[in-house]
């Protein structure tokens, strides 16, 4: 049975002080059910995916769903760290599949600012194993993912100015973008000029702490037709992974084996050997600049080692051969943890439709990729769509 | 405008009876992995069961490391505040890796392994560059 996604919406990212998280959600849940020119009582089952524990709601997902008018439909939370968004989609994609549900609606939302930086870092420095990483060496987020960068510049030679470049080319398309945290360009010079966070990566290398939601509506094409939705965007297929909590545990720091399995397994499914080629545009994780370099090799759109080359290349950027992160990615449009996977699908929905406004990316196969990574690898999710 | 939230401070026990002889260990200077007598596979952290179901003994670490990993956070959580930037590594000793604090490291550093308590009073795993 195909799935399609027939609404979605996505609220303004980052410092939101104006609302509580219902609040957010609820921003992005309007939008959506306007998409897709249906009400509460449309929806039979919603899955609400929020990391918490930095905003005040520790049992969030009841307050969102009665805020958003769901009550008594679900909500089911799902939690996957950073890759929440992507469980959202995944978890409404199989209760369609199964029958348990014909029209689903998957919200992400995290409230990231209601805490001070070190508390989001302690939080943050939790994705792992606590015992046996923070507790004892204090990791933090960006720590993990600038032992990777260490890793991969020892290996192949990746440069901070390669690092750099991630960052311009997120900049660069978030600032066209009016739900953007940054709404602004940088240049190499301002990146490279900025202070470390943790070695080797500095402050232009890091997604900012935002705020944010989105939510997509989902149904059965038998429900589609039914309703005669005529504007659909199928999910053609999902591929999921995931790696150990310890890092120690790893088999190398140069890449992620989650990302690599959710690829091939969708890749797969989907019949796509040759990514580059075959789609449009693709939304991958760049949480931090190494893992946008990191994504283009485990996705394949480069070999091991040459992501630095592919970005210095242009064939990622607007107008490049494979457009990457076109709103902005995490780095600039803004990485509210559960709302990520979700906006990832914003994206590629506004994008096969043709509805990018000054984002557009050419058309010619009507296919995107969104990756998901959930903490360093520990998840990652990655999914084909299709109009 | 803003209302703030009742303060509420977590801590919690942490129950490491399985994984005793490591902490103690690491008092005494040691740092121990797990090997399973059944099928051998070593185990960092150590783990008092393995997968396999067989029993394990416990070993000390004492080789050389190398660095295969490492950061140095100036970004500090909650927890560290007492702490100037510090430096987390990753070095493999063998058939393990194990995390650890150093010093001046890059990738491919030789590594000796050590054991001391920090300034919050927490004992853990140092790498002093051979």
């Amino acid at each position: 049975m195909r799935v399609g996604i027939i609404g979605v919406g996505c609220s303004k990212f980052g410092r939101r002080d104006d609302v509580t998280i219902q609040e957010l959600s609820y921003e992005a849940v309007k939008e959506a059910l306007d998409d897709a020119q249906l009400t509460q009582d449309d929806i039979e089952l919603s899955i609400v995916g929020c990391v918490g524990t930095r905003s005040y709601e520790l049992m969030p997902a009841v307050p969102i769903n009665e805020y958003c008018g769901f009550t008594g439909k679900g909500p089911m939370r799902v939690e996957a760290a950073c890759a929440t968004g992507s469980a959202a989609v995944y978890t409404a994609y199989t209760s369609i599949v199964s029958g348990v549900a014909d029209v689903a609606i998957a919200i992400g939302v995290e409230k990231m600012t209601e805490v001070d930086t070190p508390t989001s870092l302690a939080i943050g420095g939790r994705g792992g194993n606590y015992l046996w990483e923070f507790h004892q060496y204090g990791t933090t987020f960006p720590g993990y993912y600038a032992m990777h960068a260490s890793a991969h510049m020892a290996e192949f030679g990746t440069t901070e100015k390669q690092l750099a470049m991630v960052a311009v080319k997120a900049h660069r398309n978030a600032a066209k973008n009016p739900k953007a945290h940054f709404q602004k360009e940088i240049t190499i010079e301002d990146a490279l000029g900025s202070r470390y966070i943790t070695y080797p990566l500095k402050l232009y290398d890091c997604s900012p702490i935002s705020d944010g939601s989105a939510a997509a509506v989902m149904a059965s094409e038998e429900k589609i037709r039914e309703l005669g939705t005529d504007d659909v965007v199928w999910i053609e297929s999902v591929g999921y992974g995931s790696d150990t909590s310890n890092m120690t545990n790893r088999e190398s720091f140069v890449g992620l084996k989650a990302s690599v399995i959710a690829a091939e397994t969708t890749y797969k499914k989907a019949g796509i050997d040759r990514p580059v080629e075959q789609l449009d545009m693709a939304t991958v994780h760049d949480c931090f600049t190494i893992a946008e370099i990191m994504a283009y090799e485990d996705l394949g759109f480069c070999r091991k080692g040459e992501g630095g080359k592919f970005v210095e290349s242009g064939e990622s950027d607007l107008g490049g051969k494979l457009p990457v992160n076109t709103f902005g990615g995490l780095k600039a449009k803004g990485h509210p943890l559960a709302a990520t996977g979700v906006a990832m699908v914003y994206e590629v929905v506004k994008q096969l439709r043709g509805e990018a406004g000054n984002l557009q990316i050419d058309l010619k196969n009507y296919r995107a990729l969104t990756h998901n990574v959930g903490g360093t690898g520990h998840f990652a999710f990655v999914m084909i769509f299709g109009r | 405008m803003f209302i703030e939230s009742r303060e509420l401070v977590m801590k919690h026990k942490i129950p490491v009876a399985k994984t005793s002889k490591y902490w103690q260990g690491l008092e005494e200077g040691k740092v121990y992995k797990t090997v399973c007598r059944n099928c051998g596979r070593a185990h960092y952290p150590p783990r008092a069961e393995c997968l396999c179901g067989g029993e394990v003994k416990w070993v000390e670490i004492d080789e050389e490391g190398v660095v295969e990993a490492f950061t140095v956070v100036y970004a500090i959580p909650r927890g560290f505040e007492w702490s100037k930037p510090y430096t987390i590594a990753i070095a493999r000793f063998g058939d393990i890796r194990v995390m650890g604090w150093a010093e001046n490291v890059k990738v491919g550093d030789k590594v000796a392994i050590k054991t001391g308590k920090d300034e919050s009073g927490v004992w853990k795993v140092y790498f002093e560059v051979v």
